[in-house]
């Protein structure tokens, strides 16, 4: 005769086990991946769904609302500021992304072996990285001011100086895109290193006992072997030259978009229309524009390098 | 055991989460509603929020004083109460906070607002009538020329607390260095460049006009079209930007910058900043107005300087631009009648208070001309000496009320600024291809008249 506790035990059992570990498991794994895709449905996937709402209406920023239809997009079409705009934000991008994957490999390439010394020069180009975007954009606003900057003068000794780094419009896109690179450089480096420490030391030795040179092994091991974090560094360094913090705020603090709209990215374009003319249905058809572009060349480069795999994974 | 497990039952990952969501739950339930939270706090007699950027702790002690004195004294002798809230300036100025604030509902029950900025309230429906709460005698306390750009139909929708006009100010150390007095002080546009590039040596700029796009540059660059006889818009509303007074304008900027006498980037919080621009030596002269003697005053104080009037073009006539901020109410705010009958009583009741707290202001807490007849008479000798008295005497005579405008009015001048001042464009296609941008936006203008 079993008791009431040992037959609710029994059934409890039984209810475990009806799941093999394999259902068990997959339902682990989404239990697991849920918070993080709640937080990116309730604060990406809904303002963005709203913002595509919005970018159909007419929106005066003290509650009225009117729908306009395609207004908003034709508007954009006929706006040259929008096409200037976009015009500095894909040469910021052209700029800025190879800068950085070039640097962000270079200081890699640089400091990866284990030591102390090297230890002390990753924490040092990672610095950058630590300090507020607004701290940085100041200090070197400061840096390259007219004649009394300390890059100022230095250009000025060396026999080149005499222009203005921020107030030009040929050089201010130019500095806007160093500064970035110097901030952002330490942050590539650290993914770049965890790409690099995954590749097998037998592939160089082996490499160096049939005679490959320095350029043969970065050519033929490194640069292939790092197939999977150069497109995420790609990726990346691509989104955040289109709509990261740091396009917006240095070029905010730093230039406002000026001399002459030279430096107005679409990111400060959009700001601007949103929260300084209180456009912001404009803002939003713009804002959902450079959305949808973003994925387009996003899935195209995807599609072209196999979203970084290897040529013999499928 | 089993006895002790059933009196210590242990923790299992099932029994976490079953209390971790009842805990979530509640919390939920309890206040995780912003909405019902909110409703709850409404119900409560909450203080009117008063929101300006004049925070503790910022560059003049004796501002936020005086904001928190006039508080102070508003909430002593009446029943609804007020609380300020200091926004910081980036955020305020051009920045997202108000925008957001009205944009969601939850903008501020009174707030300080820029002639720049007038229209977008006024046109947003936000602003209230402040007319009634204002006495005739005190309404007429106030200038026409400092009072028009808050009205619209006669009726009063701000107060201004200050008149901030513009100048020039030098370096005495500089210009001694150069070989200059004050006797030198230029008065055309054509003496202004040639003194300037007197004063410009590898380590100083001879002049400094603003080069950071924004209404305050546009603020700035209207004297230099007026004193043409320049205006950007006819009486009947269409733009008169393309006129050779606008070409005239852009070209003298343009000129400063290319002759090499003027930076094109300043330095500091920008070219309102007298402390990191005209103290630091970085430039010999400086266009900004009447409050960098405040600034001076408080943060340089051994700073050597002078002021002179805007210099003319040739055939020009004296004037300058007078800007200010004002006091305003949000009608849909919580107690819209409160707000209002405060911004009266701070500043244009006919009570000696009243205009003793306006010329306080303009003296103490900031170094500016009153916006009303009565508080210039009640500040005395402090508007008769001093660099207050030469700009009472020979700068505000000429002053003339900063524009409203709406922002793609605001916008289009800003460009064309930009576009010759730094951008190297022909001033007369700039000034061509911004009028026929006026004329297609003024065209279809729905709102309050520009002024």
């Amino acid at each position: 005769m079993t008791t009431i506790a040992e037959t609710a035990a029994r059934r409890r059992h039984a209810g475990r086990t009806r799941l093999s570990a394999r259902h068990r498991e997959w339902i682990a794994g989404y239990l697991f991946v849920l918070p993080d895709a709640l937080g990116l449905l309730v604060f990406l996937g809904v303002p963005m769904a709203l913002s595509l709402v919005l970018s159909v209406f007419e929106v005066n920023g003290f509650g009225g609302y009117s729908f306009v239809g395609a207004k908003n997009y034709l508007r954009m079409w006929n706006d040259p500021l929008f096409w200037k705009g976009a015009t500095v934000t894909a040469l910021y991008a052209i700029m800025l992304v190879p800068l950085l994957y070039t640097c962000g490999l270079g200081l890699a390439l640089l400091v990866q072996r284990t030591d102390r010394f090297n230890a002390v020069m990753r924490s040092m180009f990672f610095a950058p990285h630590m300090v507020s975007l607004v701290v940085v954009a100041l200090v070197w606003q400061f840096m390259v001011v007219d004649k009394i900057g300390v890059i100022s003068r230095l250009t000025a000794a060396l026999g080149i100086g005499g222009f203005s780094f921020l107030g030009d419009p040929n050089f201010a896109l130019i500095t806007i895109v160093l500064v970035s690179v110097w901030f952002l450089m330490g942050f590539y480096m650290l993914i770049f290193l965890g790409g690099l420490q995954d590749i097998p030391r037998q592939y160089y030795e082996a490499a160096m006992i049939d005679g490959a040179g320095a350029i043969a092994r970065f050519w033929f091991i490194t640069l292939p072997l790092l197939k999977p974090t150069s497109f995420f560094v790609i990726m990346v360094s691509m989104v955040a030259a289109v709509a990261g913090a740091q396009a917006f705020d240095i070029i905010y603090v730093m230039t406002k978009g000026g001399p002459a709209n030279a430096t107005s990215v679409l990111i400060v374009y959009i700001y601007q229309q949103a929260f300084g003319f209180g456009a912001f249905g404009y803002a939003a058809a713009m804002a959902s524009i450079l959305v949808v572009v973003l994925m387009i060349v996003t899935a195209v480069f995807f599609a072209l390098t196999r979203g970084g795999r290897f040529n013999h994974e499928q | 055991m089993s006895d002790k497990k059933k009196a210590f039952p242990t923790l299992t990952r099932r029994g976490l989460l079953k209390g971790g969501a009842a805990v979530a739950g509640g919390l939920v339930g309890l206040g995780g509603f912003p909405y019902i939270n909110r409703l709850a706090v409404r119900a409560q007699e909450t203080p009117l929020k008063f929101w300006q950027f004049y925070a503790p702790g910022g560059p003049v002690a004796s501002q936020v004083a005086w904001f928190e004195k006039t508080v102070a004294d508003w909430n002593d002798s009446h029943p609804q109460k007020i609380e300020l809230e200091f926004i910081p300036n980036s955020e305020y100025i051009s920045g997202p906070k108000l925008a957001t604030a009205f944009a969601s509902g939850e903008g501020p029950d009174i707030f300080i607002i820029s002639p720049g900025d007038f229209l977008r309230y006024y046109n947003g429906g936000v602003l209230k009538d402040l007319t009634p709460f204002i006495d005739e005698t005190a309404k007429a306390d106030f200038p026409e020329s400092v009072i028009a750009n808050r009205m619209v139909d006669g009726k009063i929708f701000g107060i201004p607390m200050e008149v901030e006009p513009m100048a020039m100010y030098y370096s005495v150390k500089a210009f001694e260095e150069a070989g200059l007095n004050e006797n030198d002080v230029p008065k055309t546009w054509e003496e202004l460049l040639e003194v300037a590039k007197k004063l410009t040596t590898p380590e100083r700029f001879g002049v400094m006009f603003e080069t950071q796009p924004g209404y305050y540059q546009n603020f700035t660059w209207y004297p230099f079209l007026w004193q043409g006889g320049g205006e950007f818009q006819t009486a009947d509303g269409k733009s008169s930007f393309d006129s050779p007074a606008t070409v005239q304008a852009l070209k003298f900027w343009q000129d400063a910058i290319n002759g090499g006498v003027a930076p094109r980037q300043i330095m500091g919080a920008g070219g309102h900043d007298t402390i990191a621009n005209l103290a630091s030596g970085y430039v010999a002269m400086q266009n900004v107005g009447i409050w960098g003697i405040s600034q001076l005053q408080s943060n340089a104080k051994d700073f050597q300087y002078g002021v002179f009037r805007l210099p003319t073009p040739p055939n020009g006539k004296y004037v300058t631009v007078g800007g200010g901020w004002a006091f305003v109410a949000n009608a849909k705010g919580r107690n819209s009648d409160a707000a209002g009958e405060f911004c009266a009583w701070a500043l244009a009741s006919k009570e000696q208070g009243s205009i003793d707290r306006v010329a306080t202001w303009c003296t103490k807490g900031k170094s500016d001309m009153p916006p009303r007849n009565s508080a210039l008479k009640a500040g005395g000798a402090a508007f008769s000496t001093g660099m207050i008295g030469k700009f009472a005497e020979e700068i505000h005579p000429g002053t003339r009320a900063e524009p409203r405008v709406p922002p793609e009015v605001y916008k289009i001048i800003s460009d064309a600024i930009q576009q010759t001042q730094l951008g190297g464009a022909d001033p007369q296609a700039t000034a061509t291809s911004a009028s026929q941008q006026l004329d297609a936006f003024l065209s279809g203008y729905q709102g309050a008249p520009i002024l």
